[in-house]
């Protein structure tokens, strides 16, 4: 399935995150900030979940679940839709 | 091989504006790694989760600072430890090896106190219900017996002729000092119903009333009430020496002193509201030794602390089981404890600590009980960190009422462990099954033969 932003964003070196429709932000850490790249770059879960693990130091079932509550939060947020 | 950088779990925090005030407590990031000196995990892993822990040397400490706040301003001071917050037997005898005289409000907490060898004349008895075997003993061993209402004044009355002898008894009044006032303990001075009962002990020829006690209410970190109320007592005491001739040998001033914990609905966070025992002390001494007395008669001055001396020599070590988000966005965080082992929830808006490093991104979060009830819910909103299934959780501060008050339902109890100069002492097991039914008897009758 592919992730898309529903509105533009900006997101700094740091984090920091700016949607500009509704003028809220956020901020996200390192991993965060990881996967919501790839998600700029149009990778769909499936493929984030490999670049996650070889990026760091984590097994498959954590990464997966952390992945998933994840999206799920961008969802809640209003950030992401499919 | 390729290093791989360290993971933490993905987060995205939403920036609330006007939420925090300059007030706020600083966040919670820093791990407890160790309980006085000995590592969370470990401790967990030999005893168990979720699992209490007595840092000894606080509770020392704390007894210690109360009694020299109050020590150095009044000259003829006693600390009688409130039972009722927490009754384990270890810390009861800590209390008592410290100087604390016990103060019980039941037959079964005095029954406490005499197996650890509290002599009868350093037992207040307080509460409303005693029954007549129980007053028949605390009379006899020469406790400290504080009247509640005529209904128990007669009871004592009657004891007053089987042993023969005019006992000595305090009488507990209430005054009009916080809203709602706390109506429920004695005779209300402002009514004058507690110059009428005064005036009734005494005149029976069968009582003597040689004390006054009131207890201002719980959690009181308004140190004017406590003023009001001894000013309140010297007044009183005042009317009833001119008028009745009374002379007393002690006062007390009850419990009800706050500790650190922050209430809900609180604007500030406890570290920055809770008095000083010497902010107590300073509220009450001098106001007291004003008196009609002269300073060598001054009346034997109690207090009876409980939380304020319990609560926080006690952390509560709980392990996280699994976590979800809700429908709301809000993650929720489930523990294996529940408000089985910390009714104090029901109060305090606990800290929850992570015990190891993980990470700096706070995430507000609903922390839920491990029991099977909707209203399990041990925080509404709290910050926390990344955590997974199996993290250690420490929550600081809970000595007061959650032992005391603990239910079993559904798990069994934890164990209770005390850390003193390096050593850790198991104070209380573990419960097991044949130990919650052991009690219980099936008769033969009941039993299938299939």
């Amino acid at each position: 399935m592919e992730l898309q932003f529903k509105s533009e964003l900006t997101i700094s070196e740091s984090g920091f995150l700016f949607d500009h429709a509704t003028g809220l932000t956020y901020t996200l850490n390192s991993t965060g900030q990881f996967i919501f790249r790839n998600i700029q770059d149009k990778q769909n879960a499936r493929s984030i979940l490999s670049l996650v693990m070889n990026e760091f130091e984590v097994n498959e079932d954590t990464a997966h679940k952390d992945l998933d509550d994840f999206i799920r939060q961008l969802k809640e947020f209003n950030l992401v839709g499919e | 091989m390729i290093n791989k950088k360290a993971y933490s779990k993905p987060t995205i925090i939403r920036h609330s504006v006007g939420v925090q005030n300059k007030f706020g407590r600083p966040p919670a990031t820093v791990p407890i790694n160790r309980l006085d000196g000995f590592k969370v995990s470990e401790l967990a892993e030999k005893h168990g989760s979720p699992l209490f822990v007595l840092s000894v040397k606080a509770l020392r400490d704390r007894y210690r600072d109360m009694n020299r706040a109050f020590t150095t301003r009044y000259p003829n001071f006693q600390i009688a430890y409130s039972y009722k917050t927490n009754y384990l037997k270890s810390v009861c005898n800590i209390l008592k090896q410290e100087g604390a005289w016990s103060e019980v409000v039941s037959g079964f907490e005095y029954d406490i106190a005499r197996n650890i060898d509290v002599p009868g004349n350093q037992i207040i008895f307080n509460g409303p219900y005693k029954t007549h075997e129980e007053l028949i003993r605390a009379f006899e061993e020469g406790a400290i017996v504080n009247l509640d209402n005529y209904d128990e004044m007669q009871v004592v009355e009657e004891i007053a002729d089987e042993l023969d002898k005019v006992l000595e008894v305090g009488i507990r009044i209430n005054m009009d000092l916080n809203d709602p006032p706390w109506h429920k303990f004695g005779f209300n001075v402002e009514a004058g119903h507690a110059f009428e009962a005064v005036k009734r002990a005494q005149s029976g020829g069968k009582l003597k009333v040689v004390g006054l006690h009131i207890h201002t209410g719980t959690y009181v970190d308004d140190v004017t009430v406590y003023s009001r109320a001894a000013q309140g007592l010297v007044n009183f005491y005042a009317y009833i020496q001119e008028q009745l001739n009374i002379k007393l040998k002690y006062w007390d001033l009850g419990g009800g002193y706050a500790s650190h914990n922050t209430l809900h609905g609180a604007y500030m966070p406890a570290e920055q509201t809770c008095p000083t025992f010497d902010q107590y002390a300073e509220a009450i001494c001098p106001i007291l030794l004003n008196g009609p007395f002269q300073a060598q008669d001054a009346p034997k001055l109690f207090i009876e602390p409980g939380r304020a001396l319990i609560d926080e020599p006690f952390s509560l070590i709980t392990s996280v089981v699994s976590q979800k988000r809700l429908p709301s966005g809000q993650r929720g965080v489930l523990l294996d404890s529940g408000m089985n082992i910390m009714s104090s929830v029901q109060w305090y808006r606990y800290n929850f600590q992570t015990a190891q490093d993980s990470g700096a991104m706070l995430e507000d979060t609903i922390v839920y009980g491990g029991l099977c009830m909707n209203i399990d819910v041990l925080q509404a909103s709290s910050s926390i960190p990344p955590v997974r299934r199996g993290d250690l959780l420490v929550i600081h501060h809970v000595g007061a009422y959650n032992i005391s008050q603990s239910w079993q339902f559904i798990y069994l109890r934890p164990a209770i462990i005390a850390i003193e100069d390096g050593e850790v002492h198991v104070i209380k097991k573990a419960e097991t099954r044949e130990y919650v039914q052991s009690f219980e008897n099936v008769p033969d009758s009941f039993i299938s033969n299939k």
